[in-house]
């Protein structure tokens, strides 16, 4: 019905006019179900509760203006032709008429969301700003298996894959990670791109289950968009640096499913030429190691590589760095693995540790075909294990359990590997999206971790308590100085109160002299005088905190009433905090208690 | 001139009654018209009697325009009319001008499209026109939540006890809401089958009621027959002055009652006042706490949106034993997508379904 045009009998306005039901839409639209469905997840448009229900209560709402909005977009007329279309090939199919069948096949029409992200999207900040729920999405479906019966295809499959690996680059490559948490559910990253903080969930890498009781067809529908929208985001991010978008990849290692390392490459390599640094040195290198590839793409993907080599990646890592206009976080983040190299076991999580790793800055290779280095490399720092025992052991390495890296990450510190050691249960990892301050109850760990921070950003200014003295053992530096500092600390407080003790005394003295000097008769009215002001300076203590009570009680009434009630709900609040985090601590001590216990 | 017939001369005795003079009257007619209209004009040239008028003659003017714009009603319907107002255009000025402008953008981006050869345009390439109508988000629930620290495959011993704490709670809850129900109809009922001869003895209740009943009914005649006899009594002059009388009295009682209890309000203004503002207030308050406590609902649970409610999926939380702080042993007991899922419901975008959705 016209916008103009009320029949007799409709209502003019209130919730009967605003609102339709959705059967009243899909009569509206005069499409299916399934198509109405597809629409509004395209465009954009969701269910909404009206104030009054008019059909009742059981009914779904939509606003009026939004089924306008809808019917008003192309997409919508071209679904119907599309329709139309698939009649037709299935009565030419009926009719056994081979060759309008083959040519109605081949020319189907097809249609393309761009308009729409533009339409929902108008700035790229506002697509950043939604990506959220595109990668988590994106990256489910890269891990799920393709199902014939729901309609997950394994070209799709590939194709989120294809997308989570683009932006998994991206990030690694940019260092815009900042935090990483490991929960039961999954893995949650941040990355901070363009000042967006972009919060995403990503599933273990285990063998994921479809629960019946989550409708695909919907998913699926909302995963056409993200993929449509995470496409055009890459594109978008890849041209910022200056790299082409659809990235072109080593089939060696896209067959070995190392698509990610492969992408790291293929970015190193474009930002090298498109810093017109092609040297003839790694050309006469890439002629030697030159694998018997024939195509044209891989030669000209080649052509630039520095291969399968530690030094020529961490020639490229540096290379990265020249980088300009960085934040202060960025470059924390990239130097954070610096000069170190991992190995992955085989039994490590290998998708977010290869993501990670490179993220800040460190340098990882694994087991497999491909792999940049092998494990019996000297230069590998750290290997990365999760099995209690070892066949045989590097000396010259350490090896830690995965939760190193990722709680590494997170405190932007190297923390002492000892915790994490091979066989030992690793120390909790703490969530990186709790503000502890704000929550007021701080766990043990954090607070260690904090301890180190702290230790480790005096050790770029050195103080004077700490002493360089065993430069093997970094952790027993970091806790010494962190002792010295708080006996240094202690120290100067003592030295503080005995001055102004010292400095009363003289005080008092003077003025006896000056009391005597004046008149001896006067002297005992001095001291008493002397004795009370002592009195009073004795007092001051206790005196001041009555001061203060009542100078905020003072305020409490002077306030006015409605700033007063605030005032008190925020103080029941804060109380309320506390006695949470008083009700953790008893917890934890009663614990302690029952371990030491068990102990005896 | 023809001959007149001339009329009978009976009676006419002089010869000049019966000569017409007419010709000679109309010579004189006319040269005194002549002498007064200024002359005959058959002698004057024709140039002083005719010219071309070449002043302006407005009115005539006005007169063959007017006789010339006359537009039929047809056209005229079609005519703006400045009494009424136009019916304003579904598309904006605006609008109109962003579309075309779109569509040269779009022009000018497939240009680049085919130099980037790779069939992906950069579709924010112009960000210029700052201003854009900001589409409100639909839910005030961010799209990925972060779970509680508890929540960590090798979370530390107090906030894992939290959030083990707040997963019974939520077990605890629906295992009472189970328990304190209201007890479903059983499916078996003790007892017999009973015949549908036996059904019509049955009685629906005990007989007990019905005497009563009876002897209430008799009551009631009683007293309908008692009121009768009084109605037919007469109303003597005395009652009905009496009537008259407390009537009035009444009445006026009932003024001054009235009157008192005016004065009293009036002087009770004040309070008055004071009440009314204190119950505005009140409502005023407890519309903000409506409104307050509505923003908090929304921001863990969606409008209700269908026939279901949402129901929220259980944390997912590691039981103490199941802690080994080995990423290699988690227990794979979810997946994502029933979380994402959940996730979509919980912002309002999927209606939420029921339990048991097919197979």
């Amino acid at each position: 019905m016209p916008k103009h045009y009320r029949p007799a009998g409709k209502k003019k306005e209130g919730n009967a006019a605003k609102y339709v039901t959705r059967s009243q839409a899909v009569k509206l639209l005069q499409v299916n179900l399934s198509t109405f469905r597809r629409l509004c997840i395209l465009k954009g448009v969701f269910p909404r509760e009206p104030k009054k229900k008019v059909k009742g209560n059981h009914h779904t709402y939509y606003h009026l203006k939004d089924i306008w909005f809808v019917k008003h977009d192309p997409l919508l007329e071209k679904f119907r032709e599309m329709r139309t279309y698939e009649k037709k090939l299935k009565k030419a199919e009926a009719k056994k008429n081979r060759d309008l069948y083959e040519r109605l096949r081949t020319r189907k029409p097809s249609y393309t969301l761009d308009r729409l992200i533009l339409e929902r999207y108008p700035k790229f900040v506002d697509a950043l700003r939604d990506l959220d729920d595109c990668l988590s999405m994106v990256h489910l479906f890269a891990a799920l298996p393709a199902l014939e019966r729901e309609n997950i295809e394994v070209k799709r499959i590939h194709h989120c894959r294809k997308l989570s690996h683009e932006w998994q680059a991206y990030i690694a490559r940019t260092h815009k990670l900042r935090k990483v948490f490991i929960s039961v559910k999954g893995i949650y990253f941040q990355a901070e791109v363009e000042g967006q903080k972009i919060t995403w969930l990503t599933p273990h890498a285990l063998q994921q289950v479809l629960p019946d009781d989550v409708d695909y067809s919907v998913m699926l529908t909302f995963l056409e968009f993200y993929e449509t929208l995470l496409a055009f985001t890459n594109f978008k991010l890849y041209h910022s640096i200056n790299v082409n978008y659809p990235p072109i990849l080593d089939p060696q290692l896209e067959a070995l499913a190392e698509e990610l390392y492969a992408l790291s490459r293929y970015l190193d390599a474009n930002t090298r030429s498109a810093r017109a640094s092609g040297s003839d040195q790694v050309e006469g290198q890439e002629n030697e190691k030159q694998h018997d590839e024939s195509d044209l793409r891989l030669a000209q993907l080649q052509h630039q590589l520095p291969h399968n080599e530690p030094g020529a990646l961490m020639h490229l890592v540096e290379d990265a760095a020249g980088e300009d206009e960085e934040d202060e976080d960025t470059k924390e983040c990239k130097n954070l693995f610096k000069d170190m190299k991992f190995f992955l076991g085989r039994e490590v999580p290998r998708e977010s540790l290869l993501f990670v790793i490179p993220a800040f800055g460190g340098i990882v290779s694994w087991e497999g075909d491909g792999a940049p280095f092998r494990e019996a490399d000297q230069s590998i720092t750290h290997q990365i294990v999760d099995r209690p025992t070892q066949g045989h052991k590097f000396l010259s390495r350490e090896y830690v359990q995965p939760q190193w890296i990722y709680d590494c990450v997170n405190a932007r510190i190297i923390l002492p590997t000892e915790g994490y050691l091979v066989g030992r249960v690793p120390p909790p990892h703490l969530s990186p999206f709790v503000d502890n301050e704000a929550e007021g109850y701080v766990p043990d760990y954090a607070e260690t971790v904090k301890r180190l921070q702290a230790a480790a950003r005096n050790e770029v200014l050195p103080m004077p308590g700490t002493v360089k003295e065993d430069l093997e053992d970094p952790q027993r530096l970091l806790v010494e100085g962190i002792i010295d500092r708080a006996e240094a600390n202690e120290a100067a407080e003592k030295k503080r109160k005995m001055a102004t003790l010292e400095k009363q005394y003289h005080d008092e003295l003077k003025m006896e002299l000056e009391g005597a000097q004046y008149s001896s008769s006067m002297i005992n009215q001095n001291i008493e005088s002397n004795t009370a002001s002592g009195e009073a300076r004795e007092e001051p203590a206790p005196d001041l905190q009555q001061i203060a009570e009542d100078s905020t009680n003072m305020s409490k009434l002077v306030m006015p009433r409605k700033k007063r009630r605030l005032l008190e709900a925020m103080e029941i609040g804060k109380k309320r905090k506390q006695a949470n985090v008083d009700l953790l601590k008893e917890r934890k001590k009663k614990n302690e208690a029952g371990q030491t216990s068990k102990a005896k | 001139m023809g001959k007149v017939s001339k009329g009978s001369r009976k009676g006419k005795k002089a010869w000049r009654a019966n000569i017409s003079t007419d010709d000679i009257h109309d010579f004189f007619e006319k040269s005194t018209k002549d002498a007064l209209s200024g002359g005959s004009l058959a002698a004057v040239p024709s140039e002083s009697l005719f010219f071309v008028d070449k002043s302006r003659d407005l009115l005539v003017k006005r007169k063959i325009e007017k006789q010339r714009e006359k537009v039929l009603r047809t056209d005229s319907v079609l005519q703006k009319n400045p009494f009424v107002q136009a019916v304003p255009s579904t598309v904006s000025k605006k609008s109109r001008r962003k579309r075309k402008v779109v569509n040269i953008d779009v022009q000018g981006d497939n240009e680049e499209a085919s130099v980037s050869a790779s069939g992906m345009v950069d579709l924010w390439a112009d960000e210029s026109d700052g201003k854009l109508k900001k589409k409100p988000k639909p839910s005030v629930i961010p799209a990925v939540e972060v779970e509680p620290p508890g929540c960590s495959y090798n979370p530390s011993f107090e906030s894992h006890q939290d959030s083990l704490a707040c997963a019974v709670a939520d077990e605890m809850q629906k295992v009472y809401k189970h328990e304190l129900g209201p007890e479903p109809v059983p499916l078996t009922v003790p007892g017999e089958v009973i015949d549908e001869e036996d059904m019509y003895f049955l009685e629906a209740d005990e007989g007990g009621d019905d005497d009563t009943s009876l002897e209430n009914l008799e009551g009631d005649e009683n007293k309908a027959t008692e009121n009768r006899s009084s109605k037919t009594k007469p109303v003597t002059r005395v009652e009905l002055n009496r009537r008259a009388r407390r009537k009035d009295l009444l009445k006026k009682e009932t003024e001054a009652k009235k009157i008192g209890q005016q004065s009293k309000e009036i002087n009770s203004l004040p309070d008055i006042i004071q009440e009314i503002a204190r119950e505005d207030e009140e409502k005023q308050r407890r519309h903000l706490r409506r409104v307050v406590a509505q923003q908090e609902r929304l921001k863990c649970r969606p409008p209700r949106l269908g026939k279901h409610k949402f129901e929220p999926a259980p944390m997912q939380v590691l039981l103490s034993e199941e802690i080994t702080g080995s990423l290699r042993q988690l227990k794979a007991c979810c997946t994502l997508a029933k979380d994402r899922f959940k996730s979509l419901e919980k912002r309002g975008l999927v209606v939420p379904t029921g339990r048991n959705r097919r197979r």
